[in-house]
């Protein structure tokens, strides 16, 4: 009888601390980095234009090389954010960088290019959106890392900061180089 | 300058704050009372300043930079001043502080509440109200300064923020919210006192009325303004954040019953109080949930981790608090039941187990992602389908006893006269409900029709009260029946909303004409406009009904300049029984554009059923005045 006294007082308290525990769990969640279903698996195929020279481009030329694959847009405020990181990551030769240019205006997207900087070794222009689709894109700028065999290994979401390189992206690149 | 100002006014209120904690302590007379209205006084300066920087458009001050342009039109200038995480805070602590500052002077007045416990109450609320103010200066100061080298121009207000919904809305959900802080504060000084006052109910009840019906009136303005924004019609969405206002609705809904119960028969103490406990700590949920960032919601604020563990840390310390006091004190006011199974007791305690069954059903679905991402398990979100699954289901039978619980005496009752008395109520609203698809020419449906005849059957039993009351006062009650009738509204414009809306997405060339559910749209000609801080394309549809009489209605797709960002300000024309509601959606190369027209029946009648709940909370106010003040005694 004691005992079921004891419950109906503190069960308010008992279920008050398990919320707050719960939420002091959560503090340090993100959940707004949705997890990419492609992790593993290989990059999804495409072939779309060069934006400087008008080439073909398809999946094929992530073999051989670690690549960084950045979604972006010269629309997008966060992009230009992020621009002089990946300028200045750029000189280190181990991994290339391949813009993924998304919905854009050609012109708009050269000239930010100049504004900015260019850190990619080539840009493919996918001006409908539909490849972006395929790599399960859903904001501007994202960042895929994908290994030599061609196989996406990682996926930032957002602007890439110095710290981000330093604490998120390095490690994975040089784990794969 | 004003920005300083305002900052060093912040500093005031938060000393006045500390100050009015003391209280109890320091016996100085007078002193308490004097730091509630100072802090009053210099919160509503530090916002006075916050505006007037919004109307010079002062981009040194980060916030005003962040949310302000020198194109945006005067009057979302002033609301600007609240549309992000750090004026809405300080908007926040300033109704609190008008709250308590209110509260005192209309106790002072009546003389209903005896000096000890208005002192432990004022202390209760200055320590909410301190850890608030310091929340604000040191997480989310509106006021930090930051000289740009180069003149620059304001990121502008978010083109969504920028309706007439942003004036009424937050100030008016604040005041429901924050407004509960009192009855909690309340409750809190009771359960220090260790004994009740006889009338501590009936001195509590306005301070739950009042900020019910804002909340209330200010989660129909927010469901109006997604509805007219959105630019897809629909008026409720099960956003955490949404949830998080009706969370305390709903237990406020039921503390505001189990109160009635405290004041006319002395039972249900403890859960009344607890109650009130649980209706301010959802608040601080929904406030925690909001701007800390742990869900992902349309509304959530830009984040920032400190502000996340500060308010957890601040909850856990307040409501842990007045759990502790709970645990200590509760024995005191046990008292055994002294009511029959069948009685209005009964009926009021049913109400609060579905209402608090109703809490516990949102929070779960709220919470679950966050349950199931601490597991490590997956990321999912919990939508519609769960809440309309298992909220409505709990609610049905708590809208039947809404009819049936007024006409039940307090004490006792026996089921044969009860009825005897609702039969022929009952009859009549089974019998309309049973008319309304043949008459209408409505399709049938199980559900809707159970829809229909609860807000009849509400109606109805509700009216029956008013013509059976002899010779009594009506103002009293007036105040339940608008309330409840209001309730029956909202039901019946939901579910035939629900039910009955029909739309269509086509594809129009200018002079093509569409039907739909009786009308005939035609698009008449497409055209530029210029507004002050937008350019925009708009349609110009004509509507014709069935009867040859016709309207003409404007949709259009603006593009805000700052943001470069489109927004769809869909065409919409109103009447009683339906809108209709016309959205632009985007151009083709041949010239045609792709436009949504939605009929929806009966969304009139969702927006009137909140206002009457906004009504009903007035007239009760207006009878608490009226009526003499009773002098208190201790039991």
């Amino acid at each position: 009888m004691r005992l079921f006294k004891l419950i109906r007082v503190g069960l308010p308290m008992m279920i008050f601390l398990g919320v707050m525990l719960l939420l002091w769990r959560g503090l340090t969640l993100h959940p707004a980095q949705i997890p990419s279903p492609l992790i593993n698996k290989p990059a999804p195929q495409y072939r779309l234009p060069n934006l400087l020279n008008k080439k073909m481009m398809t999946e094929r030329d992530l073999i051989g090389h670690v690549t960084l694959l950045n979604v972006w847009a010269s629309w997008c405020e966060a992009c230009a954010e992020e621009q002089s990181t990946l300028v200045a990551i750029s000189q280190n030769k181990n991994f290339q960088i391949i813009g993924l240019d998304y919905k854009d205006n050609l012109a708009d997207a050269k000239k930010w290019l100049q504004q900015y900087g260019n850190p990619y070794e080539v840009i493919a222009v996918d001006q409908t959106g539909n490849s972006a689709i395929d790599w399960g894109v859903y904001g501007t700028p994202e960042t895929f890392v994908i290994d030599k065999k061609g196989i996406i290994r990682y996926k930032y979401i957002g602007p890439i900061s110095m710290e981000v390189w330093e604490d998120t992206l390095r490690p994975v690149i040089e784990k794969l180089s | 300058m004003l920005p300083e100002l305002g900052n060093f006014a912040i500093i005031l209120a938060l000393f006045f704050a500390i100050v009015q904690i003391a209280g109890p302590f320091v016996r100085v007379s007078g002193l308490q009372y004097t730091a509630v209205f100072s802090q009053f006084f210099f919160l509503a300066f530090a916002m006075l300043c916050l505006i007037f920087c919004f109307i010079n458009n002062d981009v040194t001050v980060l916030f005003v930079r962040d949310h302000s342009h020198e194109l945006l039109p005067l009057i979302y200038r002033i609301g600007a001043s609240w549309g992000g995480h750090e004026g809405s805070l300080l908007l926040w602590c300033l109704i609190l502080s008008g709250w308590t500052a209110f509260f005192l002077i209309f106790s002072l007045m009546k003389k209903n509440i005896p000096n000890e416990l208005l002192t432990k109450i004022i202390m209760v609320l200055g320590y909410v109200s301190t850890g608030f103010i310091l929340f604000l200066f040191s997480t989310s100061n509106p006021f930090k300064r930051d000289f740009p080298t180069e003149p620059i121009s304001g990121n502008d207000l978010t083109p969504i923020l920028q309706d007439p919904g942003l004036i009424f809305h937050p100030p008016m959900l604040y005041l429901g919210y924050v407004g509960f802080a009192i009855a909690f504060a309340f409750a809190v000084a009771v359960l220090l006192e260790g004994r009740l006052e006889k009338n501590w109910a009936h001195a509590c009840r306005p301070w739950v009325i009042m900020p019910w019906s804002f909340l209330s009136c200010g989660i129909v303005l927010g469901s109006w303004w997604a509805y007219r924004e959105l630019g897809w019609g629909g008026w409720w969405f099960w956003d955490p954040v949404e949830n998080a206002s009706l969370l305390p609705w709903l237990a406020a809904t039921g503390l505001l019953h189990s109160l009635i119960v405290c004041e006319k028969r002395e039972a249900f103490k403890g859960w009344t109080l607890m109650l009130a406990i649980i209706t301010f700590a959802l608040c601080f949920l929904g406030t925690f949930l909001v701007r800390s960032g742990v869900i992902v919601s349309v509304h959530a604020f830009a984040n920032d981790p400190d502000r996340g563990v500060y308010l957890l840390g601040f909850m856990a310390i307040v409501i842990g608090s007045a759990l502790v006091c709970y645990l200590l004190r509760i024995k005191h006011f046990y008292q055994p039941p002294k009511f029959q199974l069948f009685s209005r007791e009964t009926f009021l305690l049913l109400n609060s187990v579905v209402l608090i069954s109703a809490v516990a059903t949102i929070v779960i679905g709220t919470l679950y992602p966050i349950v199931l991402e601490a597991l490590n398990l997956e990321k999912i979100s919990v939508g519609e389908p769960y809440f309309n699954t298992v909220f409505v289901p709990i609610m049905l039978p708590a809208l039947f006893f809404m009819g049936l619980a007024p006409h039940v005496s307090w004490g006792q009752q026996t089921v044969i006269t009860l009825w005897k008395k609702m039969r022929w109520t009952l009859f009549f609203s089974l019998l309309i409900t049973a008319l309304f698809p043949i008459v209408t020419g409505f399709e049938f449906h199980v559900l809707t029709s159970l829809g229909i005849f609860l807000g009849i059957w509400i109606i109805f039993a509700t009216l029956q009260l008013f013509f059976q009351m002899k010779n009594k006062s009506i103002l009293p009650v007036s105040a339940m029946m608008i309330a409840h009738i209001g309730i029956a509204i909202l039901v019946l414009g939901m579910t035939l909303n629900k039910s009955y809306s029909v739309e269509r997405q086509v594809k129009m060339l200018p002079g093509e004409s569409v039907n739909l559910a009786g009308y005939q749209f035609t698009l008449n000609n497409i055209h530029e406009m210029n507004g002050p801080n937008y350019q925009s394309i708009a349609a110009l549809f004509n509507v014709q009904n069935n009867r040859g009489k016709e309207f003409s209605v404007t949709s259009e797709q603006r593009i805000y300049l700052s943001h470069n960002q489109a927004m769809s300000k869909a065409g919409i024309l109103v009447n009683m029984w339906r809108d209709l509601y016309l959205a632009l959606g985007t151009s083709f190369s041949d010239g045609a554009w792709s436009v949504r027209i939605y009929y929806k029946p009966f969304v009139r009648w969702i927006w009137c059923g909140g206002f009457m709940l906004l009504l009903g909370g007035f007239l009760s106010l207006i009878t608490f005045l009226q009526k003499k003040g009773e002098r208190h005694e201790a039991i």
